[in-house]
């Protein structure tokens, strides 16, 4: 191939997305193909994946490693919880960590991992590292899949300004021969299957450069192990936690209770609110009740509706409003937060004014006039 | 300082010319509100993506303020390399603390003191921490360049700090700006960095400037490390403060949670540099923007349903579900969708649906919402312009104005957020100890070689005597503790009691019952006050708008006195009819009245009597005065009153005295509508009130005192430098003859200092009285604090007072005791207030014009109180 020919395409090599994007775009999708629970990073550097991955609502674990520890500090902040996060807690449960060491090491906060990405880091390893690397990886993480990706030296001819490597720090860049004999031995070892993809296609003529990007995807073959065999592996911790982050769920007790609370009152005071207010124009206006009505009925919907059956009938006695809890509960949201009749009366104990009985919501209308 | 803007270094450019004296203001240029028109929407920005979440640049947030240095009127600090390179960036960012400003300087009289001197000494507390730092500690800033020239801030960053050798650990660093706790041996330091692309760059690191502890580009720094320290604390930034999520107070009853907070700022006060941090309370909403909307569909129906959003929505500001920004919603776009597109950056159209799964996996559920707008302010990144936010994914934040008028929740709320003084100062002391017991906190301060007293600062107030009141030669004898004499004006007349001879009294059929019951308790409280109240002119009217206007087309005559109308629900459309109607075209004072109000046998009297005074004073009366020892005064009150559900008009209420007991006011008001400057407005305002007051005087004043609220902060540059010539500049063409003395006051109720009484080894609030003019003021500035009124719980908000322009020679005591005097004469309230007087009449006029009348009220009224 001439050289001009070759330097023409140089000035026309430009991914779209940028390639980083498609390189996490890529993780994503995998995300959503297998919907892993537990996905740990390997060299998440300034978190960028990470932050993209908190939003896949089928992970409830994210870990992030990176031999660098400035970086992560840097950009861990992005990881925390927004306020929105708090206000309404999600049904999932996550925790975000970060560690700072060396994937040449061994640490038992990396097992029980469904997916361990290792995007554009074996590049950036010593030849001793990159040695241990399989065994810590393959061999005692052991997740169900592993990918790694790195640069293709074949694609490196068409980038512009690339003279040996494509970054300073990069120890060696691997041709797509060296990659897949690295990876299928690596796979062979470790009882694991491997196919190989990219991203960053090449220009139409050049497709025997492959992707700019490769990718190998490895899966394991062998079914998930049982706690006692990993327990058999070393178990020093050696890595530092940087940053950690719990999100606010529903799955603690805590938020759940807040949020049941919070809604059984709400809907309580919409159908106080509406008893009342049918009662005011009924005594202030008795030929007007007719017209208001249709208005007052529809707010909102689901509960005109659910009030139908006799038992469940909020009534006014004295200066209190009773409203069912029965009636309550049966409005969607509440149902879903608690499942059953017995957890909803369990998690508002002692939190909302309920009736001798307990069946009903009570409030006192005596306040409500000055 | 919101700190969301991002610097961006740019080299030093020598050509750029130098500020003119007295340029544009550093003031934001309104933008005009676009036509909403499709072809424009289509180039609405979607929110920021991912890449520029908050906290994503990890480096100094809001640096760029740091860098705006203000053009120093005698604070000549900066060097005029940093000026250039910040020249171009624009007055885009507010100073919030006003530095800078210094007119204490051309005021001679107090150069050497500001103090007063009468009253007890108290021994105070108050919420500030001092500062300090090692002997001989300087910050040194740096200018970074790059050759070649390097674009992007994160590769400008990456380079630079591949020289942590040389640099440190300890640095801020903006792109262009470099500030280090430690000088570097070198003036000009050459350090040679590769990038990613193999690419040599030569990084000059040449320094600029040693800044000692009290410049202001320090103090802002110290700011900004401030809020860094606070996010190390996992405190979460919400709009300017810092609040911990972790232990919300809900308040389920109506869907709130309530945070609690700090607010923080450092500056220089008299004699050290000190933090001043107090509680901050943010109220959120556990509820989307989509279902408000919902519960307002059902509640008012299709037909009211767009307006009643728009009323509801606009103007408040929400927080996204996927980044941490606050949002101002401005306007509603209900011709869009989620289905909708925007332009993305790179030139790509994309659906707001398709955008929001891609970029955070959000699925948004409903289609048919509207779009809200968001105009911004200032850029953002590389946004600029309308941002559309979709209602489903932005909670609400703050409170309503309608939720503001719900008493109960507003009750429920205080029980939360009112704190009274030893646990709001035990709450401060706690995020105090926070940064004591931080190790990363600590880490950061001793690199920068900062510190704090972790105690509060203490000194000595005064408060002075308890002002007498007078009413028709009665001394009354109230308690000055209480800052209250309702009960002692019972039985007193009136020092000018206005007879009702000819009144209208409008009801609706229901009320009929309550309209006599408030008849005969007048009957029965005014002779004693000395009003003579003929039987009113009853008409019974249904409860319609048009019904009410036409009673008031038909029956008001040029002899009437006053019209009262008995309203049957809060409904404001009504009563906007009516103050309209009776502001402007038909101008006769009135008096509208909640049937509710009235419905309380036990407390009829009590209202009764209330609104007999109020009445009085709307129709020209007097109530009481105090001794006001100046001679030939006049005392004018400016407020401000900004629409933000229509955002296009702002209304500035203008009130001045017209009597020597200053218990007579003039008024006047400018509607302006964006854009507009307000100072052309005031200035013929202030022409008209000196022709009345020559009028009732038969001379003109020859002091002039102007009280002036509504300065939000960071705009007392532009009252310094712009409204205070126009006052001048109108007294001069009153006559060549004519100069009196001017007194401008820029009064502020919302500061942030808070005073604490010792007493018993305890804290109270202290009483009314309280000066404060030492420790706690600004140096650059002719300032004092007063708490003038009581509150039941909670903690007293001291009113900060800023002479800015004073030529009348008083001696600081005696202008203090002059605003607290004023503060006993507003007439809704028998009790003293937080500002003086005319500030409240100012509001109340700038309040009613603003939401009921929008227009200038007829001038036929101008001289009664037509407005309470």
């Amino acid at each position: 191939m001439d050289k001009n020919f070759q330097e023409e395409f140089t000035h026309v090599i430009k991914f779209k997305p940028p390639l980083y994007k498609q390189r996490h775009q890529f993780v994503k999708d995998l995300v959503e193909k297998y919907k892993p629970k537990k996905v740990a990073d390997l060299g998440c550097a300034d978190c960028s994946l990470l932050r993209m991955l908190k939003f896949c609502s089928c992970i409830e674990v994210l870990a992030g490693v990176d031999i660098c520890a400035n970086v992560m500090k840097e950009n861990m902040h992005t990881l925390s919880p927004l306020p929105v996060d708090y206000l309404q807690p999600s049904e999932r449960s996550l925790t975000v960590t970060l560690h700072h060491g060396s994937v040449a090491h061994k640490d038992p906060c990396m097992l029980g991992f469904d997916l361990v990405t290792c995007i554009e880091l074996i590049e950036h390893l010593e030849e001793s590292e990159l040695e241990k690397f399989p065994e810590v990886v393959f061999g005692f993480m052991a997740p169900s899949i592993v990918v790694i990706s790195t640069p293709n030296s074949d694609f490196n001819p068409l980038l512009p300004g690339v003279m040996l490597y494509r970054h300073p720090d990069h120890k060696f860049e691997w041709n797509q021969g060296q990659f897949q004999s690295w990876a299928l031995e690596t796979a062979r070892c470790y009882d694991y299957s491997v196919e190989f993809t990219g991203v960053g296609h090449p220009p139409t003529g050049m497709e025997k450069a492959g992707f700019c990007t490769q990718i190998g995807v490895f899966v394991r073959k062998y079914p998930q192990t049982g706690e006692s065999v990993q327990s058999e592996k070393p178990t020093e911790a050696v890595y530092k936690t940087v940053f950690k982050a719990v999100y606010p769920s529903l799955k603690d007790e805590k938020y759940l209770k807040n949020a049941v609370i919070s809604e059984v009152i709400f809907t309580a005071q919409i159908i106080k609110h509406r008893l009342m207010s049918k009662r005011e124009e009924y005594r202030d206006d008795p030929e007007r009740k007719s017209k208001f009505q249709p208005s007052m009925d529809c707010f909102p919907d689901y509960l005109g509706k659910l009030v139908v059956k006799k038992s469940m009938e909020p009534f006014v006695s004295g200066n209190e409003v009773y409203i069912p809890l029965a009636t309550i509960f049966s409005v969607p949201k509440v149902n879903r937060l608690c499942g059953t009749f017995e957890k909803l009366c369990k998690l508002i104990a002692g939190k909302v004014t309920l009736s001798s009985d307990g069946s009903a919501v009570v409030f006192n209308i005596e306040d409500e006039d000055n | 300082m919101t700190g969301r803007a991002r610097a961006r270094g740019r080299p030093p450019r020598q050509g750029s010319a130098p500020p003119a004296v007295g340029d544009a203001p550093p003031q934001q240029t309104p933008q005009p509100l676009q036509p909403q028109q499709p072809q424009q929407l289509q180039q609405l920005h979607a929110p920021p993506p991912l890449s520029e979440e908050p906290g994503g640049h990890g480096h100094l947030r809001g640096f760029e303020s740091v860098l705006q240095e203000r053009r120093p009127e005698g604070l000549q600090v900066s060097s005029g390399l940093q000026d250039l390179s910040l020249r171009d960036r624009g007055g885009r960012r507010r100073d919030f603390h006003d530095l800078g400003v210094n007119t204490r300087q051309a005021m001679v009289h107090v150069q050497e003191s500001k103090t007063g001197f009468s009253g007890r000494m108290i021994k105070l507390t108050t919420n500030h921490f001092r500062l300090t730092s090692r002997p001989q500690w300087a910050l040194y800033q740096y200018h970074v360049s790059y050759s070649p020239e390097m674009e992007a801030r994160r590769v400008r960053s990456a380079l630079l700090f591949q020289h942590e050798e040389h640099i440190g650990k300890t640095h801020a660093f903006d792109g262009s700006i470099l500030f280090l706790p430690k000088k570097l041996e070198n003036k000009v330091t050459e350090l040679f960095s590769r990038t990613r692309n193999g690419e040599d760059v030569k990084i000059t690191v040449t320094l600029t400037n040693e800044l000692p502890p009290t410049s202001p580009t320090c103090l802002q720094f110290y700011n900004i490390i401030f809020r860094r320290l606070l996010k190390m604390l996992n405190l979460q930034q919400i709009g300017r403060n810092y609040y911990n999520p972790s232990d919300p107070v809900s308040i389920p009853n109506h869907r709130l949670m309530v945070w609690l907070g700090f607010t923080s700022s450092i500056l220089q006060y008299e004699e050290n540099i000190m933090l001043c941090t107090d509680v901050s309370h943010k109220v959120l909403r556990g509820e989307t923007v989509l279902d408000t909307m919902y519960s307002l569909h059902s509640q008012v129906g299709e037909e009211r349903f767009r307006d009643t959003c728009a009323k509801e929505l606009i103007g408040l500001i929400v927080l996204t579900k996927y980044n941490n920004r606050t949002y101002r919603i401005d306007d509603i776009d209900w011709d869009n969708s989620p289905k909708g597109t925007f332009r993305k950056s790179d030139g790509s159209e994309m659906s707001f649906v398709e955008y929001y799964k891609k970029q955070y996996n959000i699925e948004i559920s409903d289609l048919m919402q509207p779009v809200l707008i968001s105009q911004m302010k200032r850029k953002r990144g590389n946004i600029q312009g309308p941002v559309a936010l979709i209602p489903e994914l932005c909670s609400l934040t703050g409170l309503t104005d309608k939720m503001r008028s719900d008493f109960n929740m507003m009750k429920d709320l205080a029980i939360h957020t009112r704190l009274p003084p030893e646990q709001r100062q035990r709450e401060i002391g706690r995020l105090l100890t926070y940064i004591q017991k931080d190790d990363n906190v600590q880490k950061e301060l001793r690199n920068w070689g900062l510190s704090f007293d972790y105690k509060t600062v203490s000194f000595t107030g005064r408060v002075v005597q308890g002002e007498k009141i007078f009413q028709s030669g009665n001394m009354l004898d109230y308690n000055p503790q209480f800052a209250d004499w309702t009960r002692e004006t019972r039985g007193v007349p009136l020092i000018r009691a206005v007879p009702v001879d000819s009144w209208l009294l409008i009801y609706t059929r229901r009320n009929y019952d309550v309209a006599n019951t408030l008849l005969q308790s007048l009957f029965k409280v005014s002779p004693s006050m000395g009003i003579r109240m003929s039987k009113p002119n009853m008409i019974e009217v249904d409860d319609r708008t048009e019904a009410y206007l036409r009673v008031l087309q038909q029956r008001v005559t040029p002899d009437t006195n006053i019209v009262f109308c008995i309203l049957s629900s809060s409904r404001k459309d009504k009563y906007d009819a009516i103050k309209k109607y009776l502001c402007t075209d038909c101008p006769i004072p009135s008096q509208c009245v909640l049937a509710r109000t009235l419905s309380k046998p036990q407390t009829i009297m009590t209202v009764a009597t209330k609104i007999a005074l109020q009445m009085n004073c709307k129709m020209g009366g007097e109530l009481w005065s105090v001794e006001i020892p100046l001679k030939q005064v006049m005392i004018v009150g400016i407020d401000c009153y900004h629409d933000t559900v229509s955002g296009k008009q702002s209304i500035a209420g203008f009130v001045a005295s017209l009597n020597q007991t200053v218990t007579r006011w003039f008024s006047r008001c400018v509607v302006q509508s964006r854009g507009q400057e307000l100072v052309d407005g005031i200035k013929a305002c202030l022409q008209t009130a000196l022709r009345n007051w020559s009028k009732w005087n038969k001379c003109l004043p020859s002091r002039i005192f102007v009280y002036r609220d509504g300065v939000g902060d960071g705009q007392l540059n532009t009252l310094v430098n712009y409204e205070v010539p126009q006052f001048l500049d109108c007294l001069k063409s009153i006559g060549t003859d004519y100069s009196p003395r001017l007194t401008v006051i820029v009064v502020k109720k919302r500061v942030g200092a808070r005073f604490f009484a010792e007493f018993g080894g305890g804290l109270k609030n202290p009483p009314p009285g309280t000066v404060v003019d030492t420790v706690v003021t600004r140096p650059e500035w002719y300032d004092f604090f007063i708490v003038s009124q009581t509150v039941k719980n909670g903690c007293v908000a001291p009113t900060h007072y800023n002479v800015v322009y004073d030529t009348s020679q008083l001696k600081p005591d005696h202008v203090q005791r002059l605003t607290y005097k004023l503060c006993h004469m507003y007439y809704n309230w028998s009790g003293i207030i937080r500002v003086p007087a005319p500030c409240q009449y100012a509001h109340k006029l700038a309040f009613l014009v603003g939401q009921s009348i929008h227009r200038e009220p007829n001038m036929m009224l101008s001289d009664r109180l037509y407005y309470l």
